[in-house]
């Protein structure tokens, strides 16, 4: 409905004005501050009648050949018109009137006023007056009920007010409005309007909307908007038909819109942008009359009869149901009404802009879309990653661009075009340095890392930069003066990394204060080409990056050596570096729906360049963006998005990425946040500093640094299983960076790992026996598999234990495979296995000697069988008899209990599924399970021993041929000194122990031999064979020089044998005189070459214990460092 | 006892601190301290805070309850109640005196916790001389003083109970020896 907007013309002096047409429509009403009530016939009449009414006069109503005016003396005046005499005073108030109203006969006037009252008063007579209390402050408008029963009030209280007026109470109130203090305070003369003739609806302007309530239910049934609509509505006006609702904004907006459709049929602005305080709609409805704030009149003409008829016929028929589906059909006409008007937007604009592309627009209202998009897009001020909020797709829309611009063809537009109503495109977040706070603070983080802070100061008095190190030693802090306007910042334990956009005159620099530098030159700038912004820095282990606009990366190196470049697939978000690793995130396409589309790239800048990560998507929760990207201390990249959930690679799954930990969890309020500065995976911290209310923390005070707990969210995190469950794959997880350390060449924390794996196979052994509780057997062989093979037999045993022969039959199955399994890999890994099994054994020290297996079993049983206690609790009790393995370094028992007897004798029922492994290999087990094992490997041990099963047999062989002891009997001096060396060796990696055969036997040949040696508990010093074997052994080395040395000892046994009874007997005198409690030495004859081996292993274990003992107890003095 | 040995008792007290520097933890007779990672906060005894405030190498983060809206509250508390409020640490005075001597520049508002606790102090004190008064004026046997720190009792302790001697040898010097008083005056 094209209408024609007349010129403006001049009618009251600067300030607010009101304006109405008389009943017939002849004549135009306007009052304005300058207290004129001006006359007019018609917009061109140049001689318009004036009644002066007083000082002010704020509003004004005619009806019948009444003129009421409110003014500032506190009174209703009423005037005759068109004559204009005075025809009394209706009613007064204790303060300004702020607005009067007809109802629709024109019996009555209502009147508001500053005072908070409202007045109904008879035209007739005016003594009959009725008065409405209850707003709490000024009365904005008041508005008759065509039907005369209510009346509604619009209050700077911020309520709404319908009246019943016979009954002078209140109906209903809605507190929908902005409170102030007073009229001229109030951001909308919020002038109410009930729809006349069927007086159905009552429209409010509320804000940038109109609400339209039903009379009687007093529902909100619906809203009229306008994306147009960027200030508040001052004034609304049904047309005489009641179908059209006309609205004026304080921006200087006019809008008509269909109320059945909910459509606006009509936008215009006023010519000078002033604030709209009065509209009337002409009797006939074809004009409408406007004034606005600075005394001027203007009109519209010839729209509204062509629109009413023309919407008539065509909306008639939808009339009935849209009035009785007008909830249904809200939301989604309001949708429509958003849609169809970002689309029509960008033609309205391009007249302006030029008229080339209104072809496009026309036949694809899509491009206009996108266009309008890009503009705002680019429009760097109207968004950092803090004020990303959906739907802001309007956000760059200003208002200069609709000044003028609401041309006529924009609203015929409205309803033919096609309207896109699929996702909506997501604004893509603007790049950011991960730990900054916006740039447009003025005091604010430019950095906050591991290494140190950044702040960067721009006010009036300084234009600053602060580095601030964390840790003394790296560098003392730093004040620069910010010349250049860097608004990057990056901060390593080398340099700190600067830049700033480029300028009109200057191109965008990148400056580096390489403080580590060993020659003087502390500085280097480089400029960037033109064209080219720097977007975002990162700093590594002798390198710096930089990615541009011109979707560039440049690497250079910290010295500021141009290297590798290449282009990026898309904008860069961020980008974070550590070590060699480079991780880049960038926008893949564009998003929806408030959704962002990243892709991430992580790179290797090592000796090797390669990409880990070519570019996949960067799963982030919904509706988020990226908030902070970075590594983990140890070296795993890691990020956090806008909802506070923090993920971390996942290396051994095939680099997917998994939440593992929720800071809105913490948080205590809705607006607090946690701003996320790193990470450390050893121990497991999130670092962060909590921010109350807010997303950034300011500099000052200095925020303190808080601690977060990682968890994963898996289900039923209450149950035990769950945390069970928690505990053993966060340790997975964030174990992932030992062997990502190892494998590219770095130290790592062998402790470290092997106290993680320690608790790892611990939580699985809970978990079995939380599932055995269960009879769960099913899910105990599922947990069994992830254990290792110790861990199973240890399983094995709790389940037989506890009558599961099913289980352990499994179980036992299973263990045997696992033992094939690592049998096979034991070639290739060996080597790497090798520490691992020292350390293990170091720590568990649990090298007592091999009891029975019967009474390990015993002991488990009876333990195991007590349901209350934990795995933990049993294999504490079950070490409380010899010693405590879980104490690391712990000193060793005193008193090793020794069962060598029946060792043999006995049969292990478990000793299928243990042939042919080695024990040694157990390493990776928990200390408790080696422990387990360690009693029974002598039981395995022959079957290997006589294989060449690997270097690590060789060592129990050898230890026993270093002298052993310590013990109190023997201790010889020369002894002392053997036995330091042998501890030496027995604790170093087996891997040497292999090249010691060679220089054993000459160690040998002087220290008396093991055997003897062993046992001072036992009371066995020397026996005959000993002394014996003392004296031979020489002989036997010289006739076989090739024997092992147990061999040597099989040989001499047998020699020993062959001797005649007497000579046995006189080396067994000789060694009763030399020693007090010597051995029978029947018994050892008949224990024969087994006892040798027994006395090995004791020996060995003894041994071992022993080395243990002495570095435990001087650690013990040096604290337990754990 | 002096002030200054219930200083260095004081100086038990854990307070946090933001280190500057690396540090393994230090095993001591008292416990273990640390691990210190710079930027990262970390209980420490006061007399090391200061130790390491010295020689810059940490920040010093202030308690909790040194804060002037806090103070502020308990000040007023105090002076609302008759008797002994209960004070945000055992230590306050000991613990302000020497924070804000050493690490002023730590704490923000120094001059007013300074104030605020001075404030605190000066009524505690007085209510405590009013006590005393009272107690010694009504003749009592005993009093009961709930929430005195050791620095409060420390300042009155000796001059009360050397007092509390003094009179009672005096009272006892009155009552039976009126009569030797005299006896002796004849002589």
């Amino acid at each position: 409905m094209p209408c024609e907007r007349k010129p403006m013309r001049y009618g009251h002096s600067e300030g607010h004005t009101d304006v109405c047409f008389d009943d017939s429509g002849k004549f135009i009403v306007t009052c304005g501050s300058d207290g004129d009530v001006r006359i007019w016939e018609g917009l061109d009449d140049d001689d318009p009648k004036s009644i002066n009414v007083g000082d002010k006069a704020y509003s004004v109503a005619l009806k019948k050949g009444k003129l009421v005016t409110a003014g500032s003396n506190n009174t209703v005046q009423c005037h005759t018109f068109p004559d204009g005499d005075p025809d009394g005073i209706l009613t007064r108030f204790t303060t300004n009137v702020t607005h009067v109203t007809f109802n629709s006969t024109g019996t009555r006037v209502a009147a508001g006023s500053s005072d908070f009252m409202v007045k109904v008063v008879e035209v007739s007579d005016s003594s009959q007056q009725k008065t409405l209390r209850g707003h709490d402050a000024p009365v904005l408008s008041v508005s008759f009920d065509p039907k005369d029963d209510f009346l509604a009030s619009a209050s700077c209280d911020g309520s709404v007010v319908v009246w019943n007026i016979e009954e002078q109470t209140q109906v209903i109130s809605w507190p929908v409005l902005h409170k102030s203090t007073d009229i001229s305070n109030a951001k909308s003369l919020c002038r109410l309007a009930w729809q006349p003739k069927n007086a159905k609806l009552l429209a409010v302007p509320v804000d940038t909307k109109v609400h339209l309530y039903q009379r009687d239910s007093w529902d909100h049934v619906s809203t009229l908007s306008d994306d147009l609509v960027t200030q508040p509505i001052n004034v609304v006006v049904w047309s005489p038909c009641g179908r059209f609702l006309a609205a004026g904004c304080v921006g200087g907006l006019l809008m008509v819109w269909d109320v059945d459709s909910k459509l606006c049929v009509e936008r215009q602005k006023h010519e000078k942008g002033h604030t709209v305080s009065g509209v009337a709609w002409h009797p006939s409805g074809s004009q409408l009359a406007y004034t606005d704030s600075q005394g001027c009149l203007g009109m519209l003409e010839g729209f509204s009869s062509a629109a009413s008829s023309s919407t008539k016929t065509t909306k008639v028929p939808a009339n009935k149901e849209a009035n009785d589906y007008d909830d249904l059909f809200d939301e989604d006409d309001d949708r429509l009404m958003d849609e169809g008007l970002s689309d029509t937007h960008s033609p309205t604009k391009n007249p302006v802009a030029g008229g080339d592309d209104d072809d496009d627009d026309d036949l694809m209202p899509a491009t206009g879309r996108v266009r309008n998009r890009g503009a705002f897009l680019d429009d760097e001020n109207s968004r950092d990653t803090a004020s990303i909020k959906l739907g802001q797709e309007k956000y760059g829309e200003d208002d200069d661009d609709l000044d003028g611009a609401i041309a006529a063809p924009a609203a015929p537009l409205v309803p033919l075009r096609p309207v896109y109503d699929g996702p909506m495109p997501t604004p893509p977040q603007k790049a950011f340095q991960p730990g900054s706070t916006p740039s447009h603070l003025t005091h604010r983080f430019m950095m906050w890392n591991s290494v140190g802070i950044v702040r960067g100061y721009n006010d009036e008095q300084d234009n600053a930069i602060d580095v601030e190190f964390h840790d003394t030693a790296v560098h003392h802090a730093m004040h620069l003066t910010n010349s250049l306007g860097h608004t990057m910042a990056e901060l390593s334990q080398e340099a700190v990394l600067l830049a700033c956009p480029s300028t009109d005159q200057l191109a965008s620099k990148l400056q580096c204060l390489h403080f580590a530098s060993w020659d003087t030159n502390k500085e280097w700038m480089v400029d960037m080409p033109s064209g080219e912004d720097v977007r975002a820095l990162c700093l590594g282990q002798g390198w710096a990056a930089v990615a541009t606009s011109g979707l560039m990366l440049r690497l250079f190196s910290i010295g500021g050596v141009q290297k590798e470049l290449w282009s990026l697939p898309g904008p860069v978000v961020c980008m974070a570096g550590h070590g060699e690793q480079l991780l880049v995130v960038y926008h893949r396409a564009t998003g929806f729906d408030g959704e962002q589309a990243l892709g991430v790239q992580l790179l290797q800048l090592g000796q090797r360049k390669r990409q880990i990560i070519n570019g996949e998507p960067l799963p982030l929760s919904r509706r988020s963006h990226l908030s902070w990207l970075g590594f983990t201390a140890e070296g795993t990249p890691c990020y956090v998005d806008s909802e506070g959930v923090v993920r971390l690679l996942n290396r051994s799954l095939g680099n997917t990425w998994t939440p593992v930990c929720n800071t809105r969890e913490h948080c205590k309020g809705k607006s607090d946040h946690y701003w996320v500065v790193g990470a450390h995976e050893n121990p497991e911290q999130l670092r962060c500093i909590p921010c109350k209310g807010s997303r950034y923390p300011p500099t000052l005070p200095r925020p303190a640094v808080a601690i977060l707990p990682f968890n994963l969210p898996v289900c039923q995190i209450t149950t035990e299983k769950g945390q069970m469950e928690e505990q053993y794959w966060r340790s997975v997880l964030f174990q992932n960076h030992f062997s990502f350390l190892s494998s590219s060449g770095y130290e790592i924390d062998e402790d470290g790992q092997s106290q993680t794996q320690k608790r790892q196979q611990e939580l699985l052994m809970k978990m079995f026996a939380l599932s055995c509780k269960l009879e769960r057997e099913f899910r105990c062989v599922e947990l069994a598999e992830m254990m290792t093979q110790n861990v199973v037999t240890l399983a094995m045993r709790y389940a037989s234990r506890s009558r599961r022969m099913v289980l352990a039959q499994r179980l036992s199955e299973l263990a045997l495979e696992k033992a094939n399994q690592l049998q096979e890999e034991e070639g290739p890994g060996e080597q790497e296995e090798e520490p691992e099994y020292t350390s293990a054994r170091g720590n568990s020290g649990s090298f007592m000697p091999p009891p029975s297996l019967q009474t390990v079993e015993e002991e488990c049983g009876e333990e195991m069988e007590d349901e209350g206690e934990t795995v933990q609790e049993e294999a504490a009790a079950e070490n409380g008899k010899r010693l405590n393995p879980f104490a690391k370094g712990a000193v060793s028992p005193e008193k090793p209990v020794l069962k060598p007897i029946s060792k043999e004798g006995r049969v292990n029922p478990f000793k299928v599924m243990g042939s042919g492994k080695p024990s040694p290999s157990c390493g990776q087990s928990g200390s408790r399970v080696t422990n387990v094992l360690d009693s029974m490997t002598p039981v395995r041990r022959p079957v290997p021993l006589s294989s060449s099963a690997g270097k690590q047999n060789k060592s129990p062989i050898l230890k026993p041929l270093a002298p052993k002891s310590k013990s109190k009997t023997q201790s010889t001096l020369f002894n002392m000194t053997a036995s330091k060396i042998a501890p030496k060796a027995a604790n170093k990696k087996p891997r040497e122990n292999s090249e010691l055969p060679a220089d054993m036997p000459k160690r040998a040949e002087v220290p008396p031999p093991a055997p003897t040696a062993d046992n001072g508990e036992n009371r066995k010093p020397k026996t005959g064979f000993q002394l014996w074997l003392e004296e031979n052994r020489k002989s036997i080395k010289a006739d076989q020089p090739d024997l092992e040395e147990t061999d040597v000892i099989k040989e001499a046994m047998s020699r020993f044998r062959t001797l005649s009874a007497e000579d046995r007997l006189a080396w067994t005198e000789r060694a009763k005189g030399t020693q007090a409690g010597d051995t029978d030495l029947k018994k050892r004859k008949r224990d024969g070459g087994a006892e040798n081996d027994n006395m090995e292993t004791d020996d060995s274990n003894a041994k071992k214990k022993k080395s243990l003992d002495t570095s435990a107890k001087l650690s013990a003095f040096a604290f337990n460092k754990s | 006892m002096d002030p200054s040995e219930v200083e260095f008792l004081a100086e038990k007290e854990m307070v946090k601190i933001i280190p500057n520097f690396s540090l393994d933890k230090i095993y001591l007779i008292g416990g273990d301290l640390g691990p210190f990672n710079p930027g990262l906060s970390v209980g420490v005894p006061l007399w090391l805070a200061l130790n390491l405030k010295q020689r810059q190498k940490c920040r010093i983060v202030p308690p909790e309850w040194m804060d002037v809206e806090k103070l502020e509250e308990i000040r007023e508390l105090e002076r609302r109640e008759d008797t002994f409020t209960p004070v945000p640490s055992p230590y306050y005075m000991e613990l302000t005196k020497l924070l804000l001597n050493h690490a002023s520049d730590n704490i923000p508002k120094a001059d007013e916790i300074r104030t605020l606790v001075k404030d605190i102090w000066d009524t505690r004190i007085a209510k405590l001389r009013l006590s005393a008064d009272s107690f010694i004026n009504q003749q009592e046997a005993h009093a009961k003083l709930d929430n005195l720190t050791l620095m409060e009792i420390n300042t009155t302790r000796t001059f009360l109970l050397d007092s509390l001697n003094c009179m009672y040898k005096l009272r006892s010097n009155l009552m039976p020896g009126a009569s030797k008083g005299k006896s002796s005056m004849d002589f």
